[in-house]
């Protein structure tokens, strides 16, 4: 009976403790509308900017969740939607379509994501340290493309009127539930949670690690696309510098957001969405908090640093070993 | 018949042959491209300089790379560590009117202190190393960011701060005392010991009752000691040090290491790992010497190093196949000439 | 590892108190109007001495608040600050980033919100696009004519002293950033006048230019010439990289009389050249380094913004806001130009520097209430801009 009590007790914690990402991103947006009616900021162009800013990176980041559910890690990610976007906007001025545009910011990241797979599966490379090298080749292959003609940009004109939060809300919404169904509803998903679960017990059970890296690289790239095609819209200008902070910014977001670093079965799709959202809330708290202060840039990431080893700390406080971590 | 002195000599020179092979082949290579192209590696008095200031920088970086990243613990914080310990130092020299050596000390004390912080944020919280390295580089960042409220340093017309990256027997001095403090910590000391118990399994080693957790924050500490030296010298060398560093822009520099501890892991398969780590600094410092000389883009360099990193990679984690294409080959060639002989007899 | 758990909900609980007593402590401020700063560079000298003018002079003399950005290095990040600055109330945004300027005015003018440009202009076309847009304040600083010739003439200046060996570091040409290939082209066209030399086999400006945007670089083969030498070009700021610090010395071993900068010279080869005979000339601002480097004779020739120089577009935005924005007199936005003032020994140097500090710069408020209120005509407003200022 008492045990019973206590398995009861546990899992209720656990239950609680899974949630943290989640109660803390309203615990977030609660402080952004009080602060805000302190402040008596614009509202409306507040979400929009949370929106604007957030749905990318939730994008990228959510079909990076394939990747890292599987144990590995992924540094390119950045460059690959660098070089996506510049890929997007060459065919778009030389077309003027933006269906071929789409496809062409697919199709280049796949092929990056694809490289990096099968360097990684077929030479069993380690995959952080082949993704290192692809960062590299891909940024140069970025500024070969953005200097090709001289000059140090792409300009794309004539997509503003994609340049719209439903567009990014709707492409957010239709990849998330693309992600939600085989991660969740197919044994791709099952197999990768098992994957990063315990890779050796997959393994025995025939489960092939190869087929399963690949596609994860696979939904990744879709991601990468879709995230180098709405870059390409929003940012309207490709310089070297696009999309430069993506690459380690989904890694906090998607820890930020609950999702375990060494993958598994509680790899959660969500994270990604939770964790974009919650990290430029927390910017924009402190952009209203700390502009007008000398050195405020160095003061508000340090509260960022300081947010996040804390919540990830709560949200993983029940997975603690004897052993450090590796 | 072999006999034993035989045998040694053999193995002595199959050791020298293989920690030697790497960095004087491509040196040779190098030297031979940048002559095809009537242009030299060392083509001026202060090439030299540049030389050995390169090697420190990649030697002490790649050291304290590995250090972590051996044990399974990626350290994102490395650079952040180099930025701020040289920020501090800095402040304090030339406030008080310190020379270089004040500055190398404080920058020594500062970054052991910040690598211990950062090893006590990890053995504390017990999260993946990974999450409280980019944890700590965002708060190190932005404390560089702060302190000067985002002014970058200056030390031009401090002469004094900046003596010791402009003469060559100070930079090699810094290489030998790191190098052979390295080999007495890790490979000839009781904390060495366990460190490699730990890297090798660390449940038994825990059991066994090694502390893992203080031996944690020696190894973070003693990477943060190397990478302030880093920051000192890359600070004093350029006159200034930049705090435009937020949203990690000073993680490149540990990517820029993966190579060379490759190389340096393997060579040290042949004698020792951190002496490999020395000559794969000296490696990579020929490229970049090279890189200069022959004027190549940024770009072209950049897809260079990738290729080699991943050339290299793909020969270390085939190393066996490869051995046996190789060894077939051989076979084959064996078999070919003898059935030739036997054919041209007949 | 339970008392761990409580600091970390206490660290996360403290932190939420606190940042909510923040905003309410700083919620009593009086209202005043809201500037957005959006800049390129946040740390470097010349960024530095803009922001101090702004914040240390501007700030407690008129009713308003400066509101600064990270360093923005891509249009994508420029969309996100004038975004933040917008939801903050901001009335106007002052950019000193250009990676998409077209974008800024159009997210700016969507939004009903002041934009303006400080040093620097757009170029004819843009301006041509944008002169007519409601909330298109102006630009004002050195156009790229300015930048270019600059250059021109700081080299010149080294020809007529008898200089023949140089050398040219072109800091952002790498990026292909406007006003260093301005200033760079206006370097090597001034050695170009000469009958014996060509660059790329031409000596007209234009080519000069467009061989600069396609190559992102000087490249020295193309540098033909019986008269002058051109033993070394460098460029960028990849200070760590040990190719580059390679590329940077073999400059200085060159030995070149001079090394022409496009910008920030000194902190590329401050360091570099001490101890040799190569002088440096550049194209930066007044700083204490700069400074030091003429009393020691390193740099012999400075051509500088000044910190103040961006006052009048301040002045301009302020009368935007308050609804008497300043307009040619075809009721298009200001496009007016600024020049460097140029140091060619210590003395003039110290005499610009104490010109203009941040207690009492050359734009001080008695000077700029001179074009900020109701009734200010184009004719005041651009005399006021382009009377020349440099100290006597």
């Amino acid at each position: 009976m008492d045990k019973a009590k206590t398995n009861d007790k546990y899992s209720r914690r656990q239950k609680i403790i899974s949630l943290t990402p989640i109660i803390g991103l309203v615990l977030l947006l609660a402080l952004y509308v009080v602060i805000g009616l302190i402040k008596d900021i614009n509202f409306k162009a507040g979400f929009e900017a949370i929106v604007n800013q957030s749905v990318i990176l939730a994008i990228v980041a959510t079909g990076a969740i394939f990747i890292f559910t599987l144990g590995s890690f992924d540094i390119s990610l950045g460059a690959s939607t660098l070089v996506s976007a510049c890929a997007g906007g060459l065919i778009y001025n030389a077309t003027g379509s933006v269906w071929l545009m789409l496809v062409a910011c697919v199709a280049v990241s796949l092929i990056a994501s694809l490289i990096s797979s099968v360097l990684g599966s077929i030479f069993n490379l380690p995959v952080f340290v082949t993704t290192v090298a692809m960062m590299s080749v891909l940024s140069a292959i970025s500024e070969m493309l953005i200097t090709g003609k001289g000059g140090n940009q792409i300009r794309i004109t004539g997509l503003s009127g994609l340049e719209n939060i439903w567009l990014k809300l709707i492409v957010l919404a239709i990849f998330s539930a693309l992600c939600v169904f085989v991660f969740e509803f197919t044994k791709i998903g099952r197999r990768q949670k098992a994957l990063g679960g315990n890779p050796v017990c997959a393994k025995l059970t025939g489960i092939s690690v190869k087929k399963y890296a690949i596609l994860a690289f696979v939904m990744a790239g879709i991601g990468i696309g879709l995230g180098g095609f709405l870059t390409a819209i929003r940012a309207s200008t490709i310089t070297s510098g696009t999309a430069g902070d993506i690459g380690m910014n989904i890694f906090i977001a998607i820890v930020f957001g609950g999702m375990p670093i060494s993958g598994g079965p509680r790899s959660r799709i969500y994270a990604a969405i939770i964790g974009s959202f919650s990290i430029k809330i927390l910017s924009q708290i402190l952009t209203m908090l700390l502009a007008a202060v000398p050195g405020a840039n160095g003061i508000a990431q340090m509260v960022r640093a300081v947010f996040f080893l804390a919540m990830v700390y709560l949200a993983s406080i029940n997975y603690r070993t004897k052993m450090l971590p590796r | 018949m072999n006999t034993p002195t035989m045998n040694n000599t053999r193995k002595i020179a199959r050791g020298a042959f293989g920690t030697l092979i790497i960095p004087v082949a491509v040196g040779l290579i190098l030297w031979g491209i940048c002559a095809a192209n009537g242009v030299s590696m060392f083509s001026n008095a202060q090439s030299m300089t540049i030389f050995v200031r390169g090697v420190a920088t990649v030697m002490l970086t790649t050291i304290a790379l590995a250090i972590n990243l051996n044990s399974g613990r990626f350290d994102f914080s490395l650079g952040s560590v180099a930025t701020l310990s040289a920020v501090i130092s800095a402040q304090i020299t030339l406030n008080i009117g310190g020379n270089a050596f004040t500055m190398l000390i404080l920058s020594i004390v500062f970054g052991t202190l910040l690598g211990a912080l950062s090893g006590g944020i990890y053995v504390l919280l017990r999260l993946p190393p990974i999450i409280t390295s980019l944890g700590v580089a965002l708060l190190y960042e932005g404390l560089a960011f702060t302190i000067t409220k985002g002014s970058n340093v200056s030390f031009y017309g401090k002469t004094d701060v900046s003596g010791i990256t402009t003469n060559i027997i100070y930079m090699m001095i810094i290489i030998a005392v790191v190098l052979v403090v390295t080999i007495v910590l890790f490979d000839r000391s009781r904390f060495g010991f366990r460190y490699k118990a730990l890297m090798a399994g660390q449940k038994v080693s825990v059991n066994t009752g090694i502390k893992e957790v203080s031996n944690a924050v020696i190894c973070y500490a003693f990477s943060g000691a190397l990478m302030s030296i880093v920051g000192y010298l890359t600070a004093t060398s350029v006159g200034t040090i930049s705090v435009d560093i937020l949203n990690f822009g000073s993680i490149g520099i540990m990517f820029s290491a993966f190579l060379p501890m490759f190389i340096g892991g393997f060579i040290g398969r042949y004698s020792n790992d951190k002496l490999g780590y020395l000559l794969a600094a000296i490696t990579m410092t020929f490229f970049s010497m090279a890189y200069s000389a022959l004027n190549l883009k940024s770009s072209t360099q950049s897809i260079i190093n990738a290729v080699l990193l991943v050339v290299f990679l793909i020969y270390l984690s085939n190393e066996k196949t490869v051995k046996d294409i190789a060894a077939l080959r051989h076979i084959r060639n064996l078999f070919k000439k003898k059935t030739d002989g036997e054919t041209n007899n007949a | 590892m339970k008392s761990l758990k409580k600091i970390a909900s206490l660290v996360l609980a403290l932190a939420f108190v606190a940042i909510a007593v923040f905003a309410l402590a700083s919620c009593g401020e009086a209202k005043k109007v809201k500037i957005g700063v959006i800049v390129a560079d946040a740390t470097g000298s010349e960024a530095l001495s803009f922001r101090n003018y702004y914040k240390e002079y501007i700030e407690k003399n008129y009713n308003v608040e400066f509101l600064y950005s990270d360093a923005l290095t891509d249009a994508e990040a420029e969309k996100a600050a004038i975004e933040n600055f917008i939801t903050s109330g901001c009335k106007a945004i002052i950019s000193l980033a250009s990676a998409d300027r077209p974008a800024q005015i159009e997210q700016c003018e969507k939004a009903g919100v002041y934009y303006a440009v400080a040093s620097g202009v757009l170029n004819d076309e843009e301006y041509a696009k944008y002169k007519s847009y409601k909330y298109y304040v102006g630009a004002i600083g050195p156009s790229l004519d300015v930048e270019y010739q600059t250059g021109y003439e700081m080299a010149k200046a080294q020809i007529a002293q008898g200089k023949t060996k140089f050398a040219i570091y072109g800091a952002g040409v790498g990026y292909r950033i406007d006003m260093h290939v301005q200033r760079t082209a206006g370097m090597l066209a001034a050695l170009c006048e000469d009958d014996t030399t060509t660059y790329g086999g031409v000596s007209i400006p234009g080519a000069i230019i467009g061989s600069l945007y396609t190559d992102g670089e000087v490249s020295l083969s193309k540098f033909q010439s019986s008269k002058y030498e051109l033993v070394g070009y460098h460029a960028l700021w990849n200070f760590g990289d040990a190719t580059w610090q390679a590329n940077l010395a073999s400059v200085v071993a060159a030995d070149p009389e001079v090394i022409l900068c496009a910008g920030t010279g000194l902190s590329v080869f401050g360091q570099a050249v001490s101890g040799t005979s190569v002088k440096i000339c550049d194209i930066d601002s007044f700083t204490s380094d700069y400074a030091t480097a003429m009393q020691n004779g390193t740099v012999t020739y400075l051509a500088g913004k000044y910190a103040s120089s961006i006052g009048p577009i301040f002045a301009a935005v302020l009368d935007a806001v308050n609804g008497h924005a300043v307009k040619t007199e075809a009721g298009e936005a200001l496009a007016l130009g600024q020049s460097y003032w140029v140091a060619t020994s210590h003395a003039q140097f110290e005499k610009f520097q104490s010109a203009d500090s941040v207690s009492n710069p050359i734009f001080n408020k008695t000077l700029l209430d001179t074009v900020i209120g109701d009734n200010v005509s184009y004719t005041t407003f651009k005399t006021f801009v382009e009377t020349d200022r440099t100290p006597e």
